[in-house]
């Protein structure tokens, strides 16, 4: 009996070892169910897709590459826990985050720990990339976005008095402290700071207060649907001033929900959906066909992330130290959806910054910023 | 005039809490079950209402009858699938079991929906009323004036009618009741079946002012709407009601200003603390 189990494990324990040789194992987590559902998933089909194209093509040196996901609920715990289990249980080579700042921290710390690295897709606060050496980012960072967005609320759209709605939590907080901070420096003045907490619905009275404040501009952080209760509110008390959002925003849900109170809202992203280049259009159409809608930042950004994780292994193989080397040294990468990426500076993507404005129910090409003081984060 | 403009928000949010905690309160007031699952029975009658509207007619009216009639009857779904087997053991079992249901119906929408928000694209003919004072949107108006019309008819069913009556004793002494002659399990059917149904109201209502459904609507309803019963004084109806409308006001109020940093959802729980300090039993609380 004791010779048929020791058997039986060592039999499964060389089916194991043989089937971990035939693929590459890239570990991928976001939140499947939960409040943030709806971007986990979009997410996780953006990762989906990556992998396809690249098994289409003939996997990493004839490998083909396998997605290996778990659902964090968006909770850091959850994503603690994941983490350890891609490292210890399915041994993956490098790891993807398809989830917000939050749980994206909290794994980082883990796969830094461990000597796994780790590529966060659109979770953009400072501290993730801050980790440690192991860990990367492809989505933009919030120093770059709130930057980006107060040279284009001051210098661009001529806004003089601003009003910031703050999301209280990593997203919204990190966002609105560098545009509070660049925006003051390029000489607009805030009339109206006031934070909110996720998942808020109700903003009369705080906007109320905005429209007493008669400013040019708003500033608000949220995702799309804070993002489509502020629009449709600020319009509904007749605030004409022009609403300035970000890549929370980005989805095709927040048309949807806002409605025609949407047109002409502007935001920063980092996906250009009219972008001419193949490997957009070809992803846009992918998406599409997949979900059965439009897709949106947090898709392109995972696709991405899958994309940076396979052209590592590819080019340094499995040694993780080899694979942060190969990421930092990427220069002028093409075959990605929200770039290209100039280069990896502080372990973050450096690529030009996308302004979007809703146009007859869509987002359209509004501005790119190429600037280097711009497009580079402050710290580097 | 900002001071009025505010009030009406104040009044359409106030009617959201006052409708959600009555059914709540109903159900404690008889079963003293701490009901967690009616937030998703919220969450239901907005989606009933979302496919109505999606598929059938834009008619805001059939889309809250509908929703209504679904919202109540999962409700007595609730009492005599779970509830009615439970009701003897300590009350920290329904209340687990409670829990479980609400968990797993947000689960149940995001598989069968899908996760993502969806917009309700009813069509209503309402009047809007500009004053220079202040101005009431269409929806606004239909959410204060729909929530009267409920609170009447709950008024006259409760005072006026022999399921009222019942409903009363059996909140003093259930047992009691049914040894007279009340027919306890039709009363306590027909408990649920309104006050979920009222629930659905609120959901469809709010689903329709903020224009959008999605699984976890009920989440943040779910606590608040326990903040709004405690407050108002467990089982009391009048209490439910007179603490929904405070605290919307308060919240309204506190949220506009711009130096209150304190998220506007934790005001609720400030609110109870101050309340229950000087008032254990809540504003109207018999027990």
């Amino acid at each position: 009996m004791r010779r048929l189990m020791i058997g039986l494990l060592l039999f499964a324990f060389i089916g194991g070892l043989a089937l971990a040789g035939e693929t590459v194992k890239i570990g991928f987590f976001s939140p499947l169910t939960g409040f943030a559902a709806a971007d986990g998933h979009a997410a996780l089909i953006g990762a989906q897709i990556a992998v396809d194209f690249i098994n289409a093509a003939g996997g990493i040196g004839g490998k083909p590459v396998e997605l290996v996901y778990y659902d964090d609920a968006c909770r850091a715990d959850q994503a603690s826990a994941i983490a350890r289990k891609l490292i210890e249980q399915d041994q993956v080579v490098i790891a993807v985050s398809g989830s917000y700042s939050t749980p994206t921290r909290a794994a980082a710390k883990i796969f830094q720990e461990a000597g796994v690295p780790m590529i966060s897709a659109y979770a953009i606060h400072p501290s993730i990339i801050e980790t440690g050496h192991l860990i990367f980012r492809v989505g933009m960072g919030a120093p770059v976005e709130g930057v980006a967005g107060a040279h284009l609320a001051v210098e661009i759209l001529g806004a003089k008095r601003i009003a910031v709605l703050t999301m209280d939590n990593d997203f919204g907080v990190s966002l609105s402290e560098y545009f509070v901070k660049t925006a003051k420096e390029l000489g607009a003045e805030i009339v109206f700071e006031k934070k909110f907490p996720l998942g808020e619905r109700e903003f009369r009275a705080m906007l109320a207060q905005v429209k007493l404040k008669n400013p040019d501009l708003i500033w608000a952080t949220g995702y799309y649907g804070e993002a489509a209760s502020i629009v449709s509110q600020a319009r509904e008390l007749g605030i004409e001033a022009t609403i300035l959002g970000q890549e929370g925003y980005d989805s095709p849900k927040f048309i949807e929900l806002a409605g025609e109170a949407a047109e002409g809202v502007i935001i920063v992203t980092d996906l250009n959906r009219d972008s001419d280049r193949e490997i957009v259009q070809k992803f846009l159409a992918e998406y599409e066909k997949r979900a059965g809608h439009p897709a949106d930042m947090v898709a392109a950004s995972a696709f991405d992330a899958v994309k940076v994780a396979a052209y590592a292994i590819a080019v340094a193989g499995t040694d993780a130290e080899a694979i942060a080397k190969a990421i930092n040294d990427i220069r002028h990468m093409y075959d990605v959806v929200t770039g290209p990426f100039y280069a990896f500076l502080g372990r973050e993507a450096i690529r030009p910054v996308e302004v979007q404005i809703v146009r007859e129910g869509a987002f359209r090409s509004f501005h790119t910023f190429t600037e280097p003081e711009i497009i580079i984060p402050p710290e580097l | 005039m900002e001071f009025l403009q505010q009030l009406v928000f104040a009044l359409v949010l106030g009617s959201s809490y006052a409708l959600i905690a009555i059914g709540l309160t109903m159900v404690y007031g008889i079963l003293k079950i701490l009901h967690v699952a009616h937030a998703g029975i919220y969450t239901l009658g907005a989606y009933v209402g979302l496919l109505v509207v999606t598929h059938l007619t834009h008619n805001f009216w059939v889309a809250l009858i509908a929703g209504m009639v679904a919202s109540g009857l999962a409700g007595v779904l609730i009492y005599r699938g779970v509830y009615y087997y439970i009701l003897r053991r300590s009350r920290i079992v329904p209340l687990i079991v409670s829990i479980g249901i609400f968990a797993a119906m947000n689960e149940f929408y995001r598989l069968v929906f899908g996760p993502y928000q969806h917009a309700f694209p009813a069509k209503l003919a309402f009047p809007m009323v500009i004053t220079p004072y202040f101005v009431i949107t269409p929806k606004q108006l239909l959410i204060i004036a729909l929530t009267a019309v409920f609170l009447l008819v709950l008024y006259f069913v409760f005072n006026r009618t022999k399921v009222g009556l019942a409903w009363q004793a059996c909140s003093q002494d259930l047992a009691m009741a049914g040894a007279v002659g009340v027919p306890v399990d039709r009363a306590v059917a027909l408990n649920f079946l309104l006050g979920s149904a009222l629930a659905g109201a609120a959901g469809i209502l709010m689903a329709f002012y903020r224009n959008e459904v999605y699984p976890t609507m009920g989440n943040v309803v779910a606590y608040k709407a326990f903040v709004v019963v405690v407050l108002g004084g467990f089982g009391s109806i009048r209490g439910s009601v007179i603490a929904g409308l405070l605290l919307a006001l308060v919240e309204t109020f506190l949220g506009s200003l711009e130096w209150f940093e304190f998220p506007r959802d934790a005001i609720a729980f400030l609110l109870l603390i101050f309340v229950l300090m000087f008032r254990p039993k809540g504003l109207f609380g018999r027990l």
